[in-house]
């Protein structure tokens, strides 16, 4: 996906968080790949792709029995998890204590509308090799002995 | 309720001796019907004003119930005679009612009309049965302690009893397999064990059960990977259709099709959906 597509598609999921409660959001394609995340930095993008996978199969295990998942909400003891299908792809919204689901569902549903497009357009991408996502680094200290490329360092010291 | 029905016509030999076909009693139709309910099988031998004496076969035994000029005359069950032996039986959801051959009593027993008795059982029922168990939201984990104040959400009268067996008052003999009649605001009810196996099924399927079984585990493996653990519960709404399930105190998973006409603000309030 391009950076502008995905830039698009992470501005939509941006509005979703004029909803209370709602800590982020990300969509999955069907294969599991990350389309595009609004979601802070502490989850990364790989947890994110696993667990975006296990929604997938979620949908798919119902779908071979017939029923074909619109919408879905998975409740767990602090946060809840709110589905929506676009096109093939998985809308995913984390949303932690009391939230007004009208509201969610309202807002859910129109960025769907929204962000359709260009999912569709990641779907029908050949999958890349690195996650495409503009991602936010990996939120990882570096340790202090670790010397930044080029650079030699001893007990922590720079050295020439 | 399997019923065998009458009306004008000729019985086999198998009939002939059948309970039921008693002498100088018009023939007619015979017929086995299925989910039929029990007060609307009453209601139909009263409005033929036949003279018959019905066997029930439901959940708490077996009972007689005697019929003639439109009224219930007289009822029979192990413990109970009469008035009490009518509410009774009355109150009984699942079995059969066939014609039967008994000594006719020598007077009546009961005066109550049949609908007044119906009414009354209807009002017992209300007021303490067809319970199922909800699980309260709030805090705690879903299969340990915080759940443990379990909820009683009343539903729909005629819903089926989706309380594990070892918690029913009464437990009907059947396997605990079996698939039964669905009623109230739910197709499918289906009771699972924290090992996947179906503890009670009404209307569901063993598909059904794996697919959920497996969900599950999908969603608790994708919580971790969140950093969200405790599942509870889920909804999903299907292109046809919603499903609804969640987790008891126990871990046994509970699994609900709603009919489209179902209320579920309750439900959904509770389960935090």
């Amino acid at each position: 996906m391009t950076g502008t597509l995905e830039g698009s598609v992470r501005d939509s999921l941006a509005t979703l968080k004029d909803v209370g409660g709602v800590v982020g959001s990300f969509v999955c394609t069907p294969n599991g790949r990350l389309v595009s995340r609004e979601i802070p930095a502490m989850f990364d993008d790989g947890a994110l792709a696993e667990a975006g996978s296990r929604f997938v199969r979620f949908r798919e295990a119902f779908a071979a029995g017939g029923d074909e998942l619109e919408l879905g909400v998975v409740r767990f003891q602090e946060h809840a998890v709110y589905m929506k299908v676009v096109g093939t792809s998985l809308l995913l919204i984390l949303v932690e204590g009391a939230v007004n689901m009208p509201a969610l569902r309202m807002a859910a549903n129109l960025v769907g509308r929204r962000i359709g497009p260009a999912v569709a357009q990641a779907e029908s991408a050949p999958p890349a090799v690195d996650p495409p996502v503009e991602s936010a680094p990996p939120v990882r200290a570096r340790r202090p002995a670790e010397a930044p490329p080029g650079m030699r360092r001893f007990r922590g010291r720079p050295v020439d | 309720m399997a019923v065998q029905a009458k009306g004008n016509g000729d019985v086999d030999d198998e009939d002939r001796t059948a309970p039921g076909v008693q002498p100088g009693r018009p023939r007619g139709f015979h017929a086995r019907l299925a989910g039929v309910g029990l007060w609307d099988l009453v209601q139909m031998e009263c409005l033929a004003h036949s003279r018959a004496c019905m066997r029930v076969v439901g959940e708490g035994g077996v009972g007689y119930l005697y019929f003639a000029q439109g009224h219930i005359v007289h009822a029979v069950t192990a413990a109970q005679i009469g008035e009490p032996a009518a509410l009774e039986i009355l109150g009984w959801t699942n079995g059969s009612f066939q014609p039967c051959d008994r000594p006719w009593p020598e007077a009546a027993t009961i005066a109550t009309s049949h609908e007044a008795l119906i009414l009354q059982v209807a009002k017992r029922r209300d007021e303490s049965s067809n319970l199922v168990a909800f699980p309260g939201r709030g805090g705690g984990e879903p299969t340990g302690e915080g759940l443990d104040h379990v909820e009683m959400l009343e539903i729909e009268e005629g819903a089926a009893d989706m309380r594990r067996p070892d918690e029913r008052e009464v437990t009907p003999v059947q396997p605990a397999a079996r698939a039964e009649a669905p009623a109230g605001d739910f197709s499918v009810m289906l009771r699972l064990s924290p090992r996947g196996e179906i503890l009670k099924n009404s209307g569901g399927s063993e598909e059904l059960a794996e697919t959920v079984a497996y969900v599950r585990r999908l969603t608790e493996l994708a919580g971790e990977l969140l950093g969200i653990e405790g599942f509870s519960a889920f909804e999903c709404t299907f292109a046809q259709g919603k499903l609804i399930t969640f987790v008891e105190s126990n871990g046994d998973t509970v699994v609900l099709r709603p009919r489209p006409e179902a209320n579920l603000q309750a439900l959904r309030e509770r389960l935090g959906l």
